[in-house]
C-alpha cells in the first residue's frame, strides 16, 4: 500500500465515522421528534373543554331558599329542579325519553355549576342568567372531532337523537370551547369531563418536598464524609461499592421496602404523599450521592492543601473551599435526582397511590395521587376523554422535568467557578 | 553564624513500602534562604512537607526522626498542625489561590486564626501583606477582583501574600517559579531577598542559578538521601562530593 492510498483510507475512515454518527443523532431526534408530536397531537385538546350555553332563571317555586340566602344555606340548598326545569328547556324536547336524552349532554356537575353561579350572586331568584355549563364527555369528545359520528348507531355512545341536539347546539352558535379550569382545579374523577390532575400535582409536591428534605441533606452529609474525611480503606470501599449497586437497584424493590417497613411494620397511612416521599428519598439517595462526591472530587487538591498551608484545619479546608466550589455540581445532581424520583411510578404502585382519590390532599398524610400514577391510572380507563387527558398529563410531568433540568443546568453554568 | 531554626535528626519517611528519605539530618538558619536542589523524585519537596506536615494529607506517608524548631518536636504525634502551619506557610508550585477576591485570598488566614478582629485591622493585614509581596501597586484598586484572574506571575505573589498573611517565622516555597516566565521568575527571586530579613525561608528548586541567586546555603538531595549540604558558594565552587559536583555541572539529573 503506498502513502497515498493510505492517506486516502485514513481519510474515509474518518467520514464513515462522521456518516455513523450523524445517522445516529437523527434517528434518535426522529424518535423524539415522534414521541413529542404523538403526545401534543392526542393531549393539548384536554386543555379545553366543551361547554353548553345554557339560560337559567332562578325560580322561586323551586328553591327553598330566599334572595341573601346565607353562604351555608346555599351549599345546603337542593338545586336539583332548577337545573332539571332548565336544562331540558335547551332543546325543545317532545317527550319524557327524548328529555332524558338532552339531559346527558351535560356534565354530572350542572346542579353544582348552577349552585356556584347562586353563591357568587345571592339574589339571583326571579331573575334570568347566562351559563356555560359543562358538556358531557361523549359531547366534549364529538365536538373536539375525536368521536367518529359516522358509526352506525348501535355501535355508538352518542344516540342519532343526540346528534340531533347538538347539531342543533351548534347551529344556534351554543356550544363552545372554554379554558379548562377542571383540568388543573379538580381531582380525579369516575366522568373524564370533570377529572383533572389538582390531586395528582399536590399529591406529587408533597411526595418531592418530602424527598428533597430528607435525601437532600443525608445525600450531601454522606458524600463530604466519604469524599473527605473517611479513612481510604477497605469498609470505605465496601460502603462506596454499594452506594453505587444501590443507585443501580430498580425502583419497584424499594417500593417492595416500603411495603414491607413503612407501612406493613410502622403503619403509616397508606396511599400518602408522606409514604411516597420517604420510599422516593430511598431511592433517591444514592443518586445524589454518586454525583455530589464526583463535585468534591473535581475541586482540584491544589485548593484544599492551600487552605491547609495557612492553618486551615480539616474542617474549615471543606467547609469554607471545597463544600462551595462543589456545591452547584452538587445541587444540579440533587435537582437531577429529584427529577427521576418525580417521574417514579413503580415504587409508588407499591405503596397504594393508585388508589382512586378524588379529594386533593390538603396535607402530605392525606390519600393521594401522583402525576406518574396518575398517567398510569387514566390510561387504562376505557373512555375516549381519558385519552387526552392522559397525553395532557404526561405533557405537564415533562415540561415540569424539562424545567427541573434547565435549572440544573443554568445552575452548574452560572455557578460553576473556574480554578487554573 | 546565625542561630539555627529548625534542625532534622535522622528523619526517615515512608510511602507505602517505598522509603522517600533516609537519615536525614539538616539544619536551616534563621532568616536565610536555604536551597534544596536535586533530580527529580530526589525527595526534596517530601522533605519540606515535613517541615509543615503536609504529608499528613498522604494517608500512607509516615514518618519517622525528629524536626525541631525552636527546640519544639513537629513530629510530635500530639502537636496541633493549625498552630504549626500558622507559624511555617507554604508556597506551592503551581499557583494556587482560592477561587475569591484578592482580598478574600489575604483575609482568609488572619481570619480563621483570629487575628484581625475588626475590618480596619484585617485591611490594614491585607494592605501590608500585599506591600511585602510587591503586589500591593498592581492589585490595590481591584482587591474584589477574583485572584484566579491574576496572570501566572501575579497569583504566585497572592499565594505569597496569603502566606505572610498570618505573619509566620518559617516560609516553604516548592519550586514556586517552575509554572513562570523569566520575568516573574526574578519578581519573586527580588521578592525571596526581601523577605530573608523577616523570615527564614526554604526553596526547592530545579534552577542551579536561582540557588545561586537566591540562597545562602545549599542542600543537595540525591535518591532520599542529603549528599551534602553547606554554604551556597562553597557547595556551587567548590563541593566536596563528587555526585554534587557531577550533578550542578550538568553531569545527570
Amino acid at each position: 500500500m503506498t502513502k497515498e492510498e493510505r492517506l486516502k483510507k485514513r481519510h474515509r475512515a474518518e467520514k464513515r465515522f462522521r456518516f455513523y454518527g450523524l445517522t445516529s443523532i437523527f434517528v434518535a431526534l426522529l424518535f423524539v421528534v415522534i414521541l413529542v408530536q404523538n403526545i401534543f397531537s392526542k393531549g393539548s385538546s384536554a386543555f379545553k373543554k366543551t361547554v353548553i350555553t345554557t339560560e337559567v332563571f332562578f325560580d322561586q317555586e323551586l328553591l327553598e331558599i330566599q334572595n341573601g340566602a346565607s353562604q351555608e344555606e346555599i351549599m345546603e340548598a337542593d338545586f336539583y329542579d332548577i337545573m332539571i326545569e332548565n336544562l331540558i328547556k335547551a332543546y325543545p324536547a317532545k317527550d319524557r325519553e327524548e328529555e332524558d336524552e338532552l339531559l346527558k349532554l351535560f356534565s354530572g356537575d350542572a346542579e353544582i355549576e348552577i349552585k356556584k353561579a347562586f353563591l357568587n350572586d345571592n339574589n339571583l331568584i326571579g331573575k334570568t342568567i347566562t351559563l356555560d355549563l359543562t358538556a358531557s364527555d361523549d359531547i366534549d369528545q364529538l365536538h373536539k372531532g375525536n368521536y367518529p359520528r359516522d358509526l352506525p348507531e348501535e355501535r355508538r355512545r352518542i344516540s342519532d337523537f343526540q346528534l340531533v341536539i347538538y347539531d342543533y347546539f351548534v347551529e344556534n352558535k351554543k356550544i363552545s370551547k372554554n379554558f379548562n379550569n377542571y383540568f388543573f382545579n379538580n381531582g380525579d374523577s369516575r366522568d373524564p369531563e370533570l377529572a383533572g390532575i389538582g390531586g395528582a400535582l399536590v399529591g406529587s409536591f408533597y411526595s418531592i418536598l418530602i424527598c428533597l428534605l430528607l435525601a437532600f441533606p443525608v445525600a450531601v452529609l454522606a458524600s463530604i464524609y466519604l469524599e473527605e474525611f473517611a479513612p481510604k480503606n477497605k469498609i470505605t470501599d465496601f460502603i462506596e461499592i454499594n452506594i453505587n449497586n444501590l443507585a443501580a437497584v430498580p425502583s419497584i424493590v424499594y417500593g417492595l421496602l416500603a411495603l414491607q417497613i413503612l407501612l406493613a411494620t410502622i403503619q403509616l397511612p397508606i396511599s400518602t404523599p408522606l409514604v411516597a416521599g420517604i420510599t422516593l428519598a430511598l431511592m433517591t439517595l444514592p443518586r445524589i450521592i454518586i454525583p455530589c462526591r464526583a463535585s468534591l472530587k473535581a475541586v482540584p487538591p491544589s485548593i484544599r492543601e492551600g487552605a491547609l498551608a495557612v492553618g486551615a484545619s480539616k474542617f474549615q479546608s471543606v467547609f469554607h473551599h471545597v463544600v462551595p466550589l462543589a456545591l452547584p455540581g452538587t445541587l444540579s445532581g440533587t435537582i437531577i435526582g429529584l427529577a427521576q424520583a418525580l417521574g417514579e411510578t413503580a415504587p409508588l404502585i407499591l405503596i397504594g397511590m393508585v388508589a382512586f382519590v378524588v379529594d386533593i390532599p390538603s396535607s402530605p398524610v392525606d390519600p393521594s395521587s401522583s402525576l406518574p400514577v396518575q398517567v398510569y391510572l387514566w390510561s387504562e380507563s376505557a373512555e375516549r376523554g381519558f385519552v387526552e387527558k392522559t397525553s395532557a398529563t404526561i405533557m405537564m410531568l415533562l415540561s415540569f422535568l424539562i424545567v427541573m433540568n434547565f435549572i440544573a443546568v443554568y445552575l452548574r453554568q452560572k455557578f460553576e467557578k473556574r480554578w487554573n | 553564624m546565625s542561630n539555627i531554626k529548625i534542625k532534622s535528626k535522622n528523619l526517615n519517611v515512608y510511602y507505602g513500602d517505598k522509603q522517600a528519605l533516609f537519615d536525614v539530618n539538616l539544619d536551616l538558619n534563621e532568616k536565610e534562604v536555604t536551597a534544596l536542589i536535586g533530580p527529580s523524585g530526589c525527595g526534596k519537596s517530601t522533605f519540606i512537607r515535613c517541615i509543615n506536615r503536609m504529608n499528613d494529607v498522604i494517608d500512607i506517608c509516615k514518618v519517622t526522626g525528629n524536626i525541631e524548631m525552636d527546640g519544639m518536636n513537629i513530629n510530635d504525634k500530639d502537636l496541633d498542625v493549625v498552630s504549626l502551619r500558622e507559624r511555617v506557610g507554604m508556597v506551592f508550585q503551581k499557583p494556587n489561590p482560592f477561587p475569591k477576591s484578592i482580598y478574600d485570598n489575604i483575609s482568609y488566614g488572619p481570619k480563621i486564626h483570629g487575628k484581625g478582629e475588626t475590618k480596619s485591622e484585617l485591611d490594614q493585614i491585607v494592605e501590608n501583606s500585599l506591600k511585602k509581596s510587591a503586589l500591593w501597586e498592581e492589585v490595590k484598586d481591584r482587591l474584589d477582583e477574583p485572584g484566579t484572574s491574576l496572570s501566572g506571575g501575579q497569583q504566585q505573589r497572592l499565594c505569597i501574600a496569603r502566606a505572610i498573611s498570618v505573619n509566620p517565622e518559617v516560609i516553604l516555597m516548592d519550586e514556586p517559579c517552575s509554572a513562570l516566565d523569566p520575568i516573574a521568575t526574578a519578581k519573586i527571586e527580588e521578592l525571596i531577598d526581601e523577605l530573608k530579613k523577616t523570615y527564614t525561608i526554604v526553596i526547592v528548586t530545579h534552577s542551579m542559578a536561582q540557588a545561586v541567586r537566591v540562597s545562602q546555603k545549599t542542600g543537595f538531595f540525591h535518591l532520599g538521601k542529603l549528599i551534602e549540604v553547606g554554604k551556597t558558594e562553597k557547595i556551587f565552587k567548590n563541593p566536596d562530593n563528587k555526585m554534587t559536583q557531577d550533578y550542578i555541572t550538568g553531569r545527570f539529573g
